[in-house]
């Protein structure tokens, strides 16, 4: 175990980062200067190229946290644990943004801050309670298998909850029209260009978040590392 | 099987000769309402009878955590853990027995709350449908107890257990209150009774059968050491 | 599990809780029918060796065995051959003695008619529909006892069983021992007390064999 060596090639964090520069670029440079105006909702609407691809992202973050727990329960692999939390860390970040842009499109687009019928915001609130009240439990177990093994099943029950949340709330509010609906049956309901740089937009934001992921767990290993050599140095006095 | 009827067994029996948590349950249904009755004054709630349907499923999951809460107590006060995790019995039947004690204790008390909240808040010929209302109740009384059992294992041997587990278990009963109410409010008045019930109830449904398999799934991952 | 296989094989086993290491790399090997007891004061790391041997705790490091079958992977096919006693009688307190133990035989396998048999080894016949709570603690212990040796188990697992029995109930627990021609291991304080039972010492002190 050598810390610090220096490779030939350059590793994945470095990769992912420059990826994601480039992807960044591409995207704000699409978003603000390539893109048409939207006729309905004008020059502010293309928060909406933040907004979705962030919220994607979340998911995607969630997804492969409780993928990582699963494999976490099945192997015990102490690195697993760290490869579940890590991204469920990263989800509150870019939960909270999906939060935040969500709400600044509302504002823009129809002056309130916040709207109760609005089924994406209200599932990202019930995914951003479960995101707090996972680390709740994390902080309140000591480190080690038994945290790692209840941090693995709560997120297992997380990706469980985000289909119930979104079906859930969608039945209950029934008023999907506020929140424009781009998606749907038939493919995408964008033009040519939009399609584009949504594309790119949604790539960029999942490299960013795969270079914080990357990022986070190497610095992580390296706590761990260092808390292994002063176990060993104390054993040893 | 044997395991698990033997399980449910000793937890109706501690129940019925204890007789502390069913009580406790009745006793927070009966103040809640009789708190929200007056405290919001006269005649007519505001609000009507939605409200009062939304509030009695308010009360349904406040009544649910004193449950959970108190799951696995005697297991955990007297260390009994050991004794049940070191026979060769299933730990899912240990999960599926308190599941249904918890359920069964959820059922009864609302037998008690409902005919209450009837006579409490609403008027004729405004009120939900009652056959929509028992069909809700009981198969979000179901997911509680599947989810809210395995939880409380897991919460079992975590220092802040009595604050963690409600916050655990919120975001999980957001979809299903959210669900649930919208649902038994649609049945009362007649231009959306029957709009969408069948969908609901299916929801719940799905709610439960998703959990129900988590529960069975995980729980032995939860009580290993 | 072959005749050869040891009833008991621990190789380098180590368990942590928190920082500290209850258990260090701890390897000893039990053969069928032996009587060990495991000696060291408080801390030792007794109680923790049991409750894995138990099934019941999980070993950070190393290898473990029992009856041919490597913890914690064949756990299933373990719990029915050992018969573990506890520190606590883990008995439900609102259950009467022979209500604890038909939960006890439903969970292990045993036949509804070894609980009455139980009762009678351990001398509690008479108080099988008394409360477990109304019991005195001696009374408790002889009936964690029955609950042990419900399902007539191959090994026994017994931490400090002398704990809290009075004279009647130390000699039907020697006379059990003495019957009972599977492996024991017994942790204990009094190792004096088990020397008629021929048994082999095994010593821990801070998780390490001494």
């Amino acid at each position: 175990m050598v810390i610090g060596s220096r490779r030939a090639r350059p590793d994945g964090a470095t990769v992912a980062a420059t990826a994601t520069a480039v992807l960044m670029a591409l995207a704000l440079g699409m978003i603000f200067f390539y893109v048409p105006t939207d006729v309905d909702q004008g020059y502010s609407q293309r928060i909406f190229y933040f907004h979705v691809p962030i919220a994607l992202t979340t998911y995607t973050l969630f997804l492969w946290s409780a993928l990582n727990a699963a494999r976490y329960l099945w192997r015990r692999d102490p690195s697993l644990d760290l490869k579940s939390y890590v991204p469920m860390h990263l989800g509150v970040i870019f939960g909270s943004l999906t939060l935040a842009t969500g709400s600044l499109w509302a504002r823009i687009s129809w002056g309130t801050w916040w709207f109760w019928g609005d089924t994406q915001l209200t599932t990202f609130l019930i995914i951003f309670l479960f995101n707090c009240a996972y680390f709740m439990l994390r902080f309140s177990v000591e480190p080690g298998e038994r945290r790692a093994t209840y941090s693995a099943v709560y997120a297992l029950l997380g990706v469980g909850l985000i289909p119930l949340s979104v079906i859930g709330v969608r039945f209950a509010q029934r008023n999907e029209l506020i929140h424009p609906i781009t998606f749907n049956s038939n493919g995408a309901n964008m033009d040519g260009s939009m399609f584009l740089t949504f594309l790119v937009a949604l790539a960029a934001m999942l490299s960013l978040a795969v270079t914080m992921y990357l990022v986070e767990l190497r610095g992580k290993r390296i706590d761990d590392r260092i808390r292994a050599i002063r176990r060993l140095a104390e054993a040893r006095t | 099987m044997r395991a698990y009827r033997a399980l449910l067994r000793k937890d109706l029996l501690l129940e019925w000769r204890g007789r502390e948590l069913v009580p406790a349950m009745l006793a927070f249904v009966l103040g809640a309402m009789v708190l929200v009755r007056f405290g919001l004054g006269g005649e007519t709630l505001a609000g009507g009878t939605r409200a009062a349907t939304g509030l009695l499923w308010v009360i349904v999951v406040f009544t649910s955590m004193l449950a959970l809460v108190r799951s696995f107590a005697q297991e955990r006060e007297h260390g009994i853990w050991d004794g049940l995790l070191s026979t060769p019995a299933d730990r899912s039947a240990i999960w599926a027995a308190r599941a249904t004690a918890t359920f069964l204790f959820l059922a009864l008390t609302q037998v008690v709350a409902v005919p209450l909240f009837w006579l409490f808040f609403l008027q004729e010929g405004r009120s939900p449908s009652l056959g929509v209302l028992v069909a809700a109740l009981l198969l979000a009384d179901l997911g509680v107890a599947m989810l809210g059992s395995l939880l409380a294992g897991l919460a079992t041997h975590v220092r802040a257990r009595e604050v963690l587990l409600p916050v655990m278990f919120l975001p999980f009963m957001l979809p299903l209150v959210t669900v649930a109410v919208r649902l038994t409010v649609d049945t009362i008045s007649p231009q959306t009774r029957g709009f969408h019930t069948s969908q609901g109830l299916g929801f719940l449904a799905l709610y439960d059968t998703i959990f129900g398999l988590l529960g069975w799934a995980l729980f032995e991952f939860v009580v290993e050491d | 599990m072959s005749s050869s296989d040891p009833a008991i094989r621990c190789d380098a086993v180590s368990r942590r809780y928190g920082e500290r290491l209850a258990l260090d790399r701890v390897s000893l090997e039990v053969q069928p029918g032996e009587r060990v007891l495991l000696t060291g004061g408080n801390g030792a790391g007794k109680t923790t060796l049991l409750r894995m041997l138990a099934t019941v705790l999980r070993p950070h490091e190393g290898a473990l065995a029992v009856a041919g079958h490597p913890l914690p992977r064949e756990a299933r096919r373990v719990r029915p051959l050992v018969g573990y006693l506890g520190h606590e009688p883990l008995v439900y307190p609102g259950l009467t003695a022979g209500e604890n133990l038909e939960l006890y035989a439903a969970l292990q396998g045993a036949a509804p008619d070894r609980v009455g048999a139980a009762l009678e080894l351990v001398g509690l016949e008479r108080r099988r529909g008394d409360l477990a709570s109304n019991l005195s603690r001696g009374m408790r212990q002889r009936l964690a006892l029955a609950r042990a040796v419900l399902h007539r188990p191959r090994i026994l697992l017994l931490d400090e069983p002398t704990t809290g029995l009075d004279d009647d109930g130390r000699e039907r627990l020697r006379g059990l021992l003495a019957a009972h021609d599977g492996t024991a291991v017994i942790s204990t304080h009094e190792p004096e007390w088990f020397a008629p039972l021929h048994v082999r010492r095994i010593a821990l002190a801070e998780g390490r064999l001494a």
